[in-house]
């Protein structure tokens, strides 16, 4: 019985010493933990976008790219020890959501801001400037920028894409001064690059604009088209949406009013800019997309290089469809992060402390020497007091069987510089 | 008269002036006075976020364009589906005097209060129009009429310049005694504002049901043809019912327009319009607590869902698209639930509470 005691008491003495033993080592481990968060920093990034509901078809994929990059860096550690808090919600493309997001992220403690649409860019302009928040918005419309500190657009604005479109389309016609007419969405959205598209025409540009067409939810473009063309116009300049693109191919295919080459007498080349096109288009219009015209300022994983085979790995390892893995507004989300991680890296290496003053100042010193080259896209990223777009180079694509394949070298329209 | 006036437990009127009383008990008052006292003082007890003070203030902004909704949907028995644009006509009545002035304007800044009341204005002005097809259409068909009104504003604000074609027109800050309204109080500010609204405009529709306006719109919406005999005039009572919609509607769009400090066409589309007759059902038609109730059960429930998609998205990356598909999923299960199995709304279960209570410990 003794015996059996001197066990038991032993037994429960060692246990229990066991018990303390392992606490402390919990302690001491946790004191370790502790002490490496003390040192590491968390920098919190937010992202309100439109995953669900209009345009989302772009916002998806876009989010994802964002989602992905940003884990990369933690995993990775390319911030070292510190990490990145990337908060990322749906606003389903509604300004008064948008705007609940933002301001949540801002008690989180947000240091860098990426929105989405053009509506909310706008609708929380105010805020931005208030709040000091530097912003990189997935809208590129010229507008963001009127009366703003903060927004900084991460390629060209819409308006200097489509005068760029223009230049390229008038550089290479043959025959007299071409007649053009243009298909844009109908918001503000589409119709913003029209009246810098006709200065640009007034400096000196050689097109003539015949029809301005705002298109409504049409399934067919019949009417429209045989009107262009009694207008003898031949070229079709596209600001919107891929699916009314993909409508206007389709009909102008059945109609057989597609030029085979640029600028064919009798036939519409269409061209497009940044929203019209992308893999989607291809999707939506099939053979019809065949000899679209297409601007960005981002490379393409059609034409391998270093940037998209580093984003394919990147849609792979983290398992991400081919249709994600592919498309540019992937490629659009990875770039901003990598803008937003960029500042941040250049404040640490800097030692200044990363907060919104400190991470706006990066942005603008990131010109000339201090550009920022992500592989992504067709030129640098350059930013100044004065010059808040941020890849100022365009890349034209065109569809050839099925795919979309460079057209010449990156280029900078010189009517964007005495328009813009 | 019941001898005792604080727990009255049956009908003991004497006269129609007692039975048309506000409180029909002391303890009705008591807790009146209580709630808005609660909801007076909270906010400087409890510190919330911008994020739920938004919620909040764009809840009882919707409160007040639910009052309008109800006065011609659940009083007057006319079907509007065009509430978003009587309320973007006050929302843009406060941007075109911004764009014209200029968004610093003394009277866009200083004469707020001036502001609102003419938003209420132009909305009523605007309801009346749209309230005139009423004089000859009933039920779907009416629907329709105020359905194009929703359409024909849509396209108006996007096509016109002047409106900046749907963009975001920015409205300055609004200064009060203590100075300019800056960003830290700006949400407590117009909480309190809006607060004040609500119970005001709801003791006014209170008021409004115990006029003989008030019992026409009810007569007319249970029989016009009958109410007709009784010497009301039907055209007349569905034209102002209108009105009263859209000055309601106009005060909220005012308010949303100070609140959020711009004006864009974006929250004033069909889906906006779906959402507040959504808020209506929800809450009870034909009811002041439904008009209290509808708005924070719908933005409760956006809020929650929300939540719960974004935990869902947090638990499974992938299923991010699924998850997000939870809010309007679950928005179109409450609104089909609640038609089929409380048609009446939560004013309804408000109504059992208090008669439970009223009554107790007797069940009937």
């Amino acid at each position: 019985m003794n015996a059996k005691r001197y066990f038991s008491m032993t037994t429960i003495f060692a246990a229990a010493l066991s018990l303390v033993f392992s606490c402390g080592q919990q302690q001491a481990q946790q004191k370790q933990i502790a002490q490496a968060q003390k040192e590491a920093r968390v920098y919190k990034i937010g992202l309100s976008l439109a995953i669900t509901g209009p345009t989302s078809d772009a916002g998806n994929p876009y989010s994802k790219g964002v989602e992905d990059y940003l884990r990369f860096v933690n995993e990775e550690k390319l911030l070292g020890d510190d990490k990145i808090e990337y908060m990322i919600r749906d606003d389903q493309y509604k300004t008064d959501v948008t705007k609940r997001n933002f301001e949540d992220f801002l008690t989180e403690g947000m240091v860098f801001y990426l929105n989405y649409s053009t509506g909310s860019t706008l609708g929380l302009k105010k805020d931005f400037e208030e709040e000091k928040m530097p912003v990189v918005p997935a809208s590129f419309h010229a507008g963001n920028l009127v009366d703003s500190n903060y927004i900084f657009l991460p390629i060209v604005s819409y308006s200097s894409q489509m005068i760029g479109l223009s230049d390229f389309l008038v550089s290479n016609h043959t025959g007299g001064t071409p007649k053009v007419a243009m298909f844009i969405h109908p918001s503000a959205f589409g119709r913003g690059p029209v009246e810098d598209t006709k200065n640009a025409v007034t400096a000196g540009l050689k097109m003539d604009i015949v029809e301005v067409v705002e298109h409504g939810k049409d399934l067919d473009n019949t009417a429209m088209l045989k009107r262009l063309l009694s207008k003898k116009v031949r070229y079709v300049l596209c600001h919107t949406v891929q699916s009314p693109v993909a409508t206007l191919l389709k009909d102008a295919q059945r109609l057989g009013v597609i030029a085979q080459r640029f600028g064919e007498s009798g036939k519409l080349t269409f061209l497009g800019v940044h929203y019209t096109g992308g893999n989607d288009l291809i999707a939506l219009a099939g053979s019809a997309a065949e000899n679209f015209y297409w601007s960005t300022s981002y490379t393409l994983t059609s034409e391998a290089g270093s940037g998209t085979l580093a984003q394919l790995a990147l849609a792979k390892r983290y398992g991400r469809d081919d249709k994600a893995a592919n498309s540019h507004n992937y490629t659009n989300g990875v770039m901003v992060a990598q803008i937003a991680v960029e500042a941040i890296r250049r404040a640490k290496a800097r030692g200044v402390a990363v907060n919104r003053a400190n991470l706006y100042q990066e942005l603008l010193g990131m010109n000339g020497y201090n550009a920022f080259y992500p592989l992504t896209t067709v030129g640098p990223v350059s930013y100044s007091a004065t010059d808040k777009e941020g890849v100022d180079t365009l890349q034209i694509y065109r569809v050839q069987q099925g795919v979309f394949k460079r057209v010449g070298a990156p280029f900078v329209s010189e009517f964007t510089k005495k328009v813009m | 008269m019941a001898v005792n006036r604080w727990v009255a437990t049956g009908n003991f009127f004497s006269s129609y002036q007692e039975e048309q009383r506000i409180f029909i008990t002391h303890t009705d008052r008591l807790i009146f006075c209580v709630a808005v006292t609660l909801l007076f003082i909270w906010p400087l007890v409890f510190e919330l976020s911008n994020k739920f003070m938004l919620v909040i203030d764009n809840t009882l902004i919707a409160i007040v364009a639910i009052y309008g909704l109800n006065l011609v949907t659940g009083f007057a028995g006319l079907i509007s589906i065009g509430h978003a644009a009587f309320v973007g006509v006050g929302a843009y009545t406060v941007a075109s005097f911004a764009t014209v002035l200029g968004d610093r304007h003394l009277l866009i800044t200083h004469g707020w209060p001036l502001m609102i009341v003419i938003a209420g204005f132009v909305g009523a002005g605007f309801g009346a129009f749209v309230g005139l097809p009423a004089l000859r259409l009933k039920h779907l068909y009416l629907a329709i009429a105020t359905l194009s009104f929703q359409m024909i504003f849509q396209w108006v604000i996007n096509f016109m310049t002047f409106f900046d074609q749907g963009q975001t027109i920015p409205v300055g800050r609004v200064f009060w005694f203590t100075g300019r309204i800056v960003r830290r109080q700006h949400y407590l500010f117009w909480y309190y504002v809006i607060l004040v609204l609500v119970v005001v405009l709801g003791f006014a529709v209170r008021n409004l049901l115990r006029t003989r306006y008030g019992r026409c719109l009810v007569a007319v919406r249970d029989n016009d043809r009958a109410a007709d005999a009784m010497g009301m005039h039907p055209g007349f009572t569905k034209v102002y019912a209108f009105a009263l919609a859209g000055f309601f509607a106009g005060v909220a769009g005012a308010l949303h327009a100070y609140l959020y400090r711009g004006v864009g066409i974006e929250s004033f589309t069909l889906h906006q319009s779906i959402t507040y007759l959504a808020m209506a059902i929800v809450g009870g038609l034909g009811t002041v607590v439904g008009s209290l109730c509808g708005p924070a059960a719908i933005q409760a429930l956006d809020l929650a869902v929300e939540s719960l998609a974004e935990h869902a998205g947090a638990l499974l990356p992938a299923a991010l698209n699924l998850s997000t598909a939870l809010r309007p999923l679950s928005f179109g299960l409450v609104i089909v639930l609640f038609l089929m199995f409380e048609p009446r709304g939560i004013a309804n279960w408000w109504r059992i509470i208090r008669s439970y209570v009223k009554l107790w410990p007797f069940r009937y």
